[in-house]
């Protein structure tokens, strides 16, 4: 297929004026939204944790809001793209871990309790401040470079819906409007308006994705999407075990912790909501409920990736598309794969739904963006920069610091949306960039919250050993020999992303065990007691 | 059971309940938004 054939094979889109007026408004109301409960913020508790005073409902939207990005819609599309059914054992692996969380109120019941406003707080509490400082650095690094990618994809999709050129001037375009209208509102509201938009987008994404999933089941036929998956990709669509399904044990496994429980109650976002709720029982009943949108925010994204390869490879209005996505002779890669949903979207739902749901992503860009915006300059702002000064930091002082680190990480993410060139699926980027942070910290919150022996030692040991998750990244793998080509031209891995993390998550808690049994700390600290004496 | 019925009846307990849970959410997360707002609001006259 010739360029200008692709050109117009992507550029056709229900997407119209009446869409366009849509979008417009509900980027209008975010900002404004931001602009009106700038006169709420009145401390650095509102800023960052909106007074602790979030109802268990409003936790549970806001939980889904944040959780739910476009990024999440774009890389478990793309699964479902790749995997097929098979990746739905993803969001079934979340959901369930969710719940059992809710269940049990492991680790985010006593976070709460301990009232701490962040991680790295508690890690000073517990362990001392140096273990603060270090938790923040890993925490703000791992974190930072995980979220890279979100502005890019983010804007892939805005592209793909709406017909605009993958390859010109448009994707870095939407890139910036996108970015800068995150910027103003999440640097003036804080938390509050965070919240706010999260409600908002929960309400109109929970209604574009129902819409959407009937429309394509409609569109598709509910038993043809299956058996076309069957047909075409065989045993290894539908079962993660099974050979050839690019997942296996090693896989389930580390979704398990990734997928699983690091996404409820060690990521900081997440975390950060329970931190946000008015009560321990407020953040029980919101876990138990978030469980079905930590079930959703994967499974209907997945059936989407899946509905656009059945049509891109199984019927006739998809033919022009089939070219492009899965070249005949592979002498050259086809387009991106992240392209392939919201092309399917555009061309499946009517203008006005698509107006809609294109609002709804938008949405889940948004507040996706503004709370990571906010939990890592919080994080360096309170866990970094404030404990490493010498004077005390007033509240004045401490909101303007996070707002200055907001504008600068967004500019670091539109530079790195634009630079990398990584070759991993985009889930699996974010999940071994995360694990930078997230195998020391699950060793250090583990520990630190139910072993009395657990030591500062450990602690640091521990967070230390994250860092070695980064060998898990495609450029990194390539520059240390982990990752190279055969005489074929071929590219083997000798330890894939999900073993690296894997390696990395047992070495963790192996530092902090032996770490603390060998170098324990002076007077143990009992935060079980504290816990108790800060809830009396 | 083959894995296509598993998959199927999975994806529809799993819609049936966010809709359930959506309806929830908006209807009483609205109550929370005002509760939410006059808690801070109290607050700030308060400092």
């Amino acid at each position: 297929m010739n360029p200008e054939e692709a050109a117009a094979a992507l550029s056709r889109t229900n997407f119209g004026a009446l869409d366009a007026v849509i979008v417009c408004l509900y980027l209008l109301i975010s900002v404004a939204i931001g602009l009106v409960v700038k006169k709420y913020v009145s401390d650095m508790t509102t800023y960052i944790g909106a007074g602790r005073k979030v109802g268990a409902w409003l936790g549970v939207a806001t939980m889904t809001g944040t959780e739910m990005g476009l990024i999440t819609v774009m890389y478990s599309a793309q699964k479902g793209f790749t995997g097929g059914f098979a990746a739905f054992h993803i969001a079934l692996i979340a959901g369930a871990v969710t719940l059992l969380i809710g269940f049990s109120g492991f680790i985010v019941v006593p976070l709460r309790a301990l009232r701490v406003l962040t991680i790295p707080e508690f890690y000073e509490q517990r362990f001392g401040r140096k273990t603060r400082i270090l938790g923040g650095v890993m925490l703000a690094f791992g974190g930072i470079l995980n979220m890279g990618l979100f502005l890019k994809v983010g804007s892939m999709f805005i592209v793909g819906v709406t017909g605009l050129s993958s390859t010109g001037w448009a994707l870095p375009a939407v890139m910036v409007m996108l970015l800068t209208l995150v910027l103003i509102y999440t640097t003036l509201g804080g938390m509050i308006s965070v919240i706010l938009t999260d409600y908002i987008q929960f309400v109109v994404l929970a209604v574009g994705l129902l819409v959407a999933t009937f429309l394509a089941i409609g569109d598709l036929g509910w038993d043809r999407i299956f058996l076309s998956v069957a047909e075409l990709m065989g045993e290894s669509g539908m079962n993660p075990v099974a050979d050839g399904s690019g997942f296996g044990w090693s896989y389930v496994i580390w979704m398990m912790i990734t997928a699983g429980l690091v996404s409820c109650a060690i990521w900081p976002t997440a975390v950060a909501r329970a931190l946000a709720m008015e009560s321990a029982p407020a953040v029980r009943r919101q876990y138990m409920w978030s469980s079905i949108s930590f079930t959703v925010r994967f499974m209907i994204p997945y059936f989407w990736g899946i509905c656009a390869f059945v049509y891109i490879r199984d019927s006739a209005a998809g033919a022009d598309l089939k070219a492009l996505f899965f070249p005949a002779d592979g002498s050259e890669p086809g387009i991106d794969n992240l392209y392939a949903m919201p092309v399917y979207l555009g061309r499946l739902l009517p203008s006005l739904v698509l107006g809609i749901i294109s609002a709804a992503m938008i949405a889940a860009f948004m507040s996706t963006h503004d709370s990571y915006f906010l939990c890592w300059s919080s994080v360096i702002t309170q866990d970094i920069i404030a404990p490493l000064r010498r004077g005390a930091l007033s509240d004045a002082a401490r909101v303007r610091c996070t707002r200055i680190l907001i504008l600068l990480i967004g500019g670091y993410v539109l530079y790195w949306g634009l630079l990398y060139e990584g070759r991993d699926d985009i889930w699996d980027y974010m999940a071994v960039s995360g694990a930078i942070y997230f195998t020391g910290a699950m060793a250090v919150l583990i520990c630190g919250l139910y072993w009395q022996r657990a030591s500062s030692t450990g602690a640091v040991a521990a967070l230390l050993c994250g860092g070695a998750a980064v060998l898990g990244l495609g450029p990194v793998q390539q520059l240390v020999g982990l990752q190279y080509r055969n005489d074929a031209g071929e590219w083997v891995q000798r330890l894939t992303g999900a073993q690296v993390g894997l390696i990395t998550a047992a070495l963790s808690f192996i530092a902090m065990i032996l770490g603390s049994l060998l170098f324990p700390d002076r007077r143990p600290r009992d935060s079980k007691s504290k816990t108790m004496k800060t809830e009396s | 059971m083959s894995w296509i019925l598993f998959w199927k009846l999975v994806f529809v307990v799993t819609l049936a309940l966010f809709a359930v849970m959506a309806t929830l959410v908006t209807v009483l997360g609205a109550r929370d938004v005002r509760r939410l707002l006059r808690g801070l609001k109290e607050r700030k006259e308060t400092k």
